[in-house]
């Protein structure tokens, strides 16, 4: 029953998931590459995540439930990452006023947490392929997301696009055996 | 606002915080921070929630784990209609995305071996390292930094890195020292 592992996994993962979106990624990966997907995989995973609606660690856990257990399996998936914040949500709503907590400070914990997470996820995530197309690619997604406002899906969906239809002519240039 | 919230013609019904949400959910692409200003610009409109209040529930829901969009959604309906609300648009938050994934999931799972979508997923996954590095560099230019919050950002990341079976100890133990040092640096 691989679909239980996938279910423990993501909810241990939905424990961690502070941040928002990007800075999980890296521990997903080190949780479900080999086991479930390879490294190319992952990183198809991740652009697609991206480019569709919905939370990024949803998505992941939705099309991972999906490949190892179908319907229900991907049901269960995205309900196990989502299972500890509902929690969180609910004591928070009995003990919350209860508890003394230095607002900035956890704000500012947070925000170095988030950091670190994101840091790692680069790392995890960095070139894996001498392939001066898709690092070309890579590194214009950068400028394209650091210095423009516009939204990120556009540079997914360009790179994949450009790479169906040009990847082999432009290896060529390169005299790389497309 | 509050006489808007009280006429029971435009009430935060779960059913209406349920279509709200699944509209929304549905068609904003880019994550937590795209989705949280659209969410605040409906809430204000409907005269459910105004600005200042929908920023403090925001401000609430970066404290606890989850996909932003997710608890923002979530502790906001429970201040306009209660647990119904809150799980009206919990569903409404995960069903559609929820849906979108199957659909893409079984396409992958028919087409995905064709040469050109190979290519096509090749080419989108060769974005994400420059894409994260996006995201890192917007971040790190808006952080308050101090020589405390860089060092302990720098150990946190390096030991998440060398020791990713051991992320959830790290992050949570590393959350809770930075608390309390970040607490007794204030007082």
């Amino acid at each position: 029953m691989e679909i239980l592992n996938v279910v423990w996994t993501f909810f241990k993962i939905g424990i961690i998931s502070f941040g928002g979106g990007w800075s999980i990624v890296g521990i997903i990966k080190s949780e479900v590459v080999p086991r479930w997907l390879d490294e190319a995989g992952f990183r198809s995973l991740v652009a697609i995540a991206q480019s569709t609606p919905g939370p990024i660690a949803l998505n992941a856990a939705t099309l991972i439930g999906w490949d190892q257990g179908g319907f229900l399996g991907a049901i269960a998936a995205t309900l196990s990452v989502v299972a500890f914040p509902m929690m969180a949500i609910a004591a928070a709503g009995w003990l919350g006023p209860k508890i003394p907590l230095k607002k900035t400070a956890l704000d500012e914990a947070l925000r170095t947490g988030s950091m670190a997470m994101m840091l790692m996820t680069l790392w995890a995530l960095r070139p894996d392929s001498a392939d001066p197309v898709l690092l070309g690619l890579g590194v214009l997604a950068f400028v394209f997301a650091a210095f423009t406002k516009l939204n990120s899906l556009w540079a997914i969906l360009g790179a994949g696009a450009i790479n169906a239809a040009f990847g082999p002519f432009l290896r060529g240039l390169f005299g790389i055996a497309p | 606002m509050n006489s808007a919230r009280d006429t029971a013609k435009n009430a935060p019904t779960a059913l209406r915080l349920f279509g709200l949400f699944a509209g929304i959910s549905a068609v904003t692409i880019g994550g937590g921070y795209a989705i949280v200003p659209v969410i605040g610009n409906a809430l204000e409109k409907r005269g459910w929630m105004d600005e200042k209040e929908f920023y403090d529930l925001f401000a609430r829901a970066q404290a606890f784990p989850g996909p932003l969009a997710l608890t923002t959604a979530v502790l906001c309906s429970i201040k306009l209609a209660g647990f119904r609300g809150a799980v009206a648009a919990f569903l409404g938050v995960i069903v559609p995305p929820f849906f979108a994934l199957i659909l893409v999931g079984s396409l992958l799972g028919r087409f995905g071996s064709l040469p050109a979508v190979r290519r096509f997923l090749d080419g989108a996954g060769a974005t994400v390292p420059g894409l994260v590095a996006a995201m890192v560099w917007r971040n790190a230019k808006k952080r308050k930094w101090t020589a405390f919050r860089a060092v302990s950002t720098i150990a946190l990341a390096v030991a998440l890195a060398l020791l990713p079976g051991m992320s959830m100890p790290i992050l949570l133990g590393g959350i809770l020292l930075l608390y309390v040092s970040e607490a007794a640096w204030k007082s």
